[in-house]
């Protein structure tokens, strides 16, 4: 029903978008060197070289990636501070996202998650496992699977979250990837970097 | 998922938003139905099979699709129902496909094929509302309305590669993109007042029709309370409007089933909760998880006419649980209980119970809560986490 406003609206901002795009760019993090994220929030050590996204869609987010971000994506959260949303939110006044709150425990940030990323991507079809409790630069954690497909695109995505609320502040390492092949060919390396991650402010 | 929320990213998940919706807005061409007697349609003509070529590629993808529900039962139902408003031997062309979507919308392709959203089933409160959206969307077919604005838009848009030659060209564009707008909201129309016909011809009260913009725009108007903004109930995109304004739908649809001379009063409300029974609890979560605690409120409040059941008690205490403003954990609490005061009520009652009581400042009394919840659920995907909680502060 809405697909010709879509339309006349998508090929409005086609013209904007296209430079946007074009100057998105990748550099490189270096292996076995400590690098910081976030906005220095976070600091991790990865033990192969990994690709830096330019875009950072919130001031806490970075993204990095191995073979381009539709087949690994290994996202930092670094310092969400209370009342602000995991995502950029595109419209705020009538689709806002959760936000996150300082009086959060541990078990709530699974479902900020998956109440968040089922808004932003419009699919019911999200589902969040094996909720554990973990450690992350020391402090308490939870450490949380999940799985989900788009309408349209059909490719079962499988990720991995890490979380800890340290000084009112959210900290969080995602990764997700095809759950066929690329999920599990990384997800180790995943882990020993989320076990490299030391919370630096 | 951050890299597809980036504006490249989005652009395509915009054109690919709702291919199945491009069919679904289309109408009228010449008023010659495809009749139902002579076997099935087939289309006439290049644009005719041009059209229907791509939808059934859309259409190949979708039967694989991990977002149908595939359950017999409920679209065995919702067959029996679009059978039943537009008549078995027009029924047979149709294909109905049910997505799992929260949101509100259902489409028809050229060649018979309908997607109906999940959460469209959430927003109907009986058998003869949801006759009348599958009414609607038969009548696109019917009257081949995706063929006519194709032919529509290629008419006007080959008028604005012509125009983008002159001066003041893209002022004239504009102009003709609204028609193409208005034309598409003609079709809707006809549509619309189709399916009261079908709504008279089931035996069902046909004012059904304008009660689903009724309940809609309450919705709305709830939604638009909790997050303190004017309610969108009047915008529907104005000039570029693919629909009409749902007041207008409402007032020229009730005009509609006022003017039908022999009117049922039945709505089939009881037909409509026992098929859709098996599936509220998911379909409810769906909408909780959309975290529109206004919106939600007020569609379990809807459900919640016949009498709270333990499920319904358990999404209203979930969605203020998440909504989590001040006294919300008190009132979740209260809901909960309320929900485990029933024989049948989920075990997840619990571990919201304890959260929410956590949350409220009553540590001893979540914990337990939440292990009460363990030992019902002591394979549940987050127990090692809870079970951490349960024992951390006692």
């Amino acid at each position: 029903m809405t697909m010709m406003r879509s339309m006349v609206a998508a090929l409005a901002v086609a013209a904007l978008v296209a430079p946007a795009a074009a100057t998105a760019s990748w550099s490189m993090r270096p292996a076995a060197q400590e690098s910081k994220v976030s906005r220095g929030r976070m600091a991790v050590t990865p033990a192969i070289a990994w690709n830096e996204w330019s875009e950072h869609q919130t001031k806490y987010t970075e993204v990095w990636t191995l073979d381009g971000l539709g087949l690994n994506e290994l996202a930092f959260f670094g310092g969400v501070d209370a009342g602000k949303t995991l995502f950029r939110r595109r419209d705020d006044k009538y689709d806002p996202l959760p936000k996150f709150r300082a009086d959060m425990l541990l078990s709530d940030i699974p479902e900020l998650f998956e109440t968040s990323a089922r808004i932003v991507l419009r699919s019911s079809a999200f589902e969040i496992d094996a909720v554990a409790p973990a450690k992350l630069s020391g402090h308490d954690a939870v450490r949380f699977g999940y799985r989900y497909t788009v309408q349209d695109e059909e490719i079962v995505r499988r990720g991995e979250g890490h979380a800890a609320i340290v000084g009112g502040r959210l900290y969080m390492i995602t990764f997700e990837a095809p759950q066929i092949y690329y999920f599990d060919r990384d997800i180790e390396r995943v882990r020993a970097i989320v076990a490299s991650a030391r919370i630096l402010k | 998922m951050i890299g597809r929320l980036a504006l490249g990213a989005s652009l395509i998940a915009i054109l690919l938003a709702s291919p199945a919706a491009a069919q679904d807005a289309p109408a009228p061409a010449q008023a010659n139905p495809p009749a139902a007697e002579t076997g099935p349609y087939r289309p006439h003509g290049v644009d005719e099979e041009g059209l229907w070529m791509e939808v059934e590629e859309y259409e190949r993808d979708l039967k694989h699709s991990k977002l149908l529900i595939r359950d017999p039962d409920i679209n065995a139902y919702l067959r029996r129902v679009l059978c039943k408003a537009v008549g078995d031997a027009k029924c047979a062309e149709a294909r109905i496909y049910l997505v799992r979507n929260p949101y509100f919308n259902a489409s028809m392709a050229p060649n018979g094929m309908m997607v109906v959203w999940s959460g469209l089933l959430l927003r109907m409160r009986n058998e003869a509302e949801l006759a009348a959206v599958l009414g609607h969307e038969f009548a696109h077919y019917e009257n081949r309305h995706s063929l006519k604005l194709f032919r529509d838009i290629r008419a006007k848009t080959d008028a604005m590669v012509w125009l983008s030659f002159v001066p003041f060209g893209q002022l004239a564009q504009i102009g003709l993109m609204g028609s193409i707008m208005a034309y598409n909201r003609d079709m809707e129309q006809e549509s619309d007042l189709a399916s009261i016909g079908y709504l008279a011809h089931a035996g069902f009260d046909p004012h059904a029709a304008s009660q689903i913009w009724q309940q809609l725009r309450a919705e709305q108007d709830a939604t638009a309370a909790a997050r303190r903004h004017k309610s969108r109930k009047d915008k529907n995109g104005g000039f570029f409007a693919t629909h009409p304004n749902t007041a207008k739908r409402m007032e020229y649809l009730a005009a509609a089933a006022d003017a039908v001379v022999e009117r049922s009063d039945d709505f089939g409300r009881e037909a409509y909760r026992a098929a859709l029974a098996p599936h509220w609890a998911m379909l409810v979560e769906d909408q909780v998880k959309l975290a529109d605690h206004g919106g939600t409120a007020f569609l379990i409040e809807q459900l919640a006419q016949d009498g709270w059941t333990s499920d319904l008690l358990y999404a209203q205490a979930e969605n203020l649980r998440l909504r989590g403003g001040r006294d919300d954990y008190a009132l979740a609490a209260r809901y909960y209980r309320s929900a485990i005061a029933h024989a049948d009520a989920l075990p997840e009652n619990w571990r919201g119970l304890g959260l929410a009581l956590i949350k409220d400042g009553q540590s001893d009394a979540g914990k337990t809560a939440l292990a009460r919840y363990l030992e019902l659920r002591p394979d549940a995907d987050d127990a090692a986490l809870l079970a951490m909680m349960a024992g951390a502060s006692t």
